[in-house]
């Protein structure tokens, strides 16, 4: 039963920080980034980089260092990449017409050749990442959890609520806020769309890389490995309400835990069934979505 | 030195011109009406002076700083720099934040530094001029009444650090009671060496309460209108 719980936690933890990235993008923004899976992508391959360093020049292959970096780098590296996706698809577009249509296209094409680029130069087999929590187990009773998911589920937590918090408290995320709700306001009181979507960009890229090097944890980096985050993510951020942190982390744990409970019991092919349908279920009895905040999704 | 010097401006959008080679002053001090009918340009003034106009032509001196120029793309791009070098607006209808509180509407208003650490006290004096706010600071603002919401977009831009301020139509869509109210309110603030810049339809509103009230006729101004039409009552005698 705690196996399970910790499992579906995990999930939990990984889905919530990038939809929490998505669900901001897409509202504040106004652009559905699909190049969140090559954000994502590239925070792993900048940890994988690093350690990959670190061990040749240094010898070392575990400690506080080299988690901390691995964790600070993937979500630089991500941030960054959050940042090239806004300079190429954002700024030069934000102010045409059609631009949630433009930018559709042009996130989707930064994903087609970022895909690609990595296929290039770090090739089709998967990377391992350093085991950064160790690979202890945690023994309570007849149980067992690895150190690896209670250290996923805890960081994961503490940076969720950091972000929250500075969304509801900071000026920067009042500012956010503003965006969210009426953009044109905001730029009548001084919030400049621009950097603020920049902001924004960044930010849920830091988030996706620390999703990135946390599911590095239990699978490899690959190419491709930002597709199913980036699906999870875009399901989860349209049923927790976009531009809603707490209905966002409540879809979250919902989804993960649905996704637990349906791989022990039944087959982990019948997972993605069991999501949509748990989705659909909520956007049929709450069209905003858990959380709900915007008076009307923006078009 | 005027505050906002506007010389040959032109502004429109596509290929339609609004505005027709503006010349136009305010100094220091004043409260300026600026009457006309729908469609005449009084909100594409508004729009041209904070460069939300598709395009615009022509100088517009901000304290001797050039805001204005030759632009034609990039609508609102300057907007933000513009709003926080000093002008703040109350926009025609009300472009608050319908899920944020009353509270944080008014605070995303001081949005220049020296605004913003002084908030509490610019939130206190902005819910002198508007009380009826003051019961309603956690409420979502998407939630209050036509003429709250009003108070709302007027008393956000009265939360600015501004040396001018333009309001677009603060009695549109208002019952007449609570307009000669918001109005009076607005004509009462102390502006310093600021200046106010209101638009409006309904002119008994704000005659006799203006330095100026300037006419706006097809995209070009009429000077002070307010002489030729002295004879018209103030808005509270009409009533």
């Amino acid at each position: 039963m705690i196996e399970l719980l910790a499992s579906a936690l995990v999930l939990a933890s990984m889905y919530g920080l990038v939809a929490v990235g998505i669900s901001l993008t897409w509202s504040s923004v106004g652009m559905l980034n699909l190049a969140q899976g090559f954000v994502f992508t590239a925070g792993g391959y900048v940890a994988f980089l690093f350690a990959q360093y670190m061990a040749k020049n240094f010898s070392i292959r575990d400690g506080v260092i080299l988690s901390l970096g691995v964790v600070f780098l993937g979500m630089l590296g991500s941030a960054v990449a959050g940042l090239v996706v806004g300079g190429l698809a954002f700024l030069p577009l934000h102010d045409r017409i059609n631009f949630p249509v433009r930018g559709l296209i042009a996130t989707l094409a930064i994903s087609i050749i970022g895909t690609q680029v990595f296929m290039l130069i770090f090739g089709p087999q998967s990377k391992p990442l350093p085991q950064i929590f160790g690979i202890k187990r945690l023994k309570i009773g007849e149980f067992s959890i690895a150190y690896g998911q209670i250290g996923t589920i805890v960081v994961a937590t503490i940076v969720l609520l950091l972000v929250t918090l500075w969304m509801r408290n900071s000026r920067r995320g009042l500012q956010m806020r503003a965006m969210m709700m009426n953009p044109l306001g905001a730029n009548m009181v001084g919030v400049s769309v621009r950097t603020t979507g920049m902001i924004a960009l960044a930010l849920s890229g830091a988030l996706s890389g620390l999703a990135s090097v946390l599911l590095g944890q239990i699978f490899f980096v690959s190419p491709t490995s930002g597709v199913q985050p980036l699906i999870v993510g875009l399901i989860i951020s349209l049923a927790g309400g976009l531009g809603s942190m707490p209905g966002t982390v409540a879809a979250a744990v919902l989804l993960g835990l649905a996704e637990a409970v349906t791989a022990r019991y039944t087959e982990q092919s019948f997972v993605p069934f069991v999501q949509f349908a748990l989705v659909i279920a909520i956007l049929t009895f709450r069209p905003r979505g858990l959380g709900g905040v915007l008076e009307d999704v923006r078009e | 030195m005027s505050l906002l010097q506007m010389e040959e401006v032109s502004s429109g959008y596509g290929t339609m011109r609004v505005i027709h080679g503006l010349n136009f002053s305010i100094e220091p001090g004043e409260r300026i009406g600026l009457v006309g009918l729908n469609g005449h340009g009084k909100t594409t003034l508004i729009s041209t002076i904070v460069g939300m106009t598709g395009w615009q032509d022509g100088s517009i001196e901000f304290m001797g700083q050039q805001i204005g120029g030759r632009r034609s793309h990039g609508v609102g791009r300057n907007t933000p720099k513009i709003v926080r070098s000093g002008i703040a607006i109350a926009p025609q209808g009300d472009a608050i934040f319908p899920g944020l509180s009353v509270e944080e509407n008014l605070d995303s208003g001081a949005y220049t530094d020296g605004a913003w650490k002084t908030r509490k006290r610019r939130r206190d004096s902005v819910l002198e001029v508007f009380p009826p706010l003051r019961s309603r600071l956690k409420q979502s603002a998407g939630t209050l009444s036509g003429g709250e919401r009003r108070m709302v977009s007027v008393g956000r831009a009265l939360m600015a650090d501004a040396k001018l301020y333009l309001v677009d139509e603060p009695s549109l869509g208002l019952a007449p009671k609570i307009s000669i109210g918001l109005v009076a309110a607005l004509c009462e603030i102390d502006l310093g060496d600021g200046a106010m810049l209101i638009a409006e339809q309904n002119l008994p509103l704000l005659s006799g309460k203006c330095d100026r009230i300037l006419g706006m006729h097809a995209g070009e101004l009429k000077e002070d209108v307010g002489e030729a039409l002295g004879d018209i009552p103030p808005a509270a005698e009409m009533s």
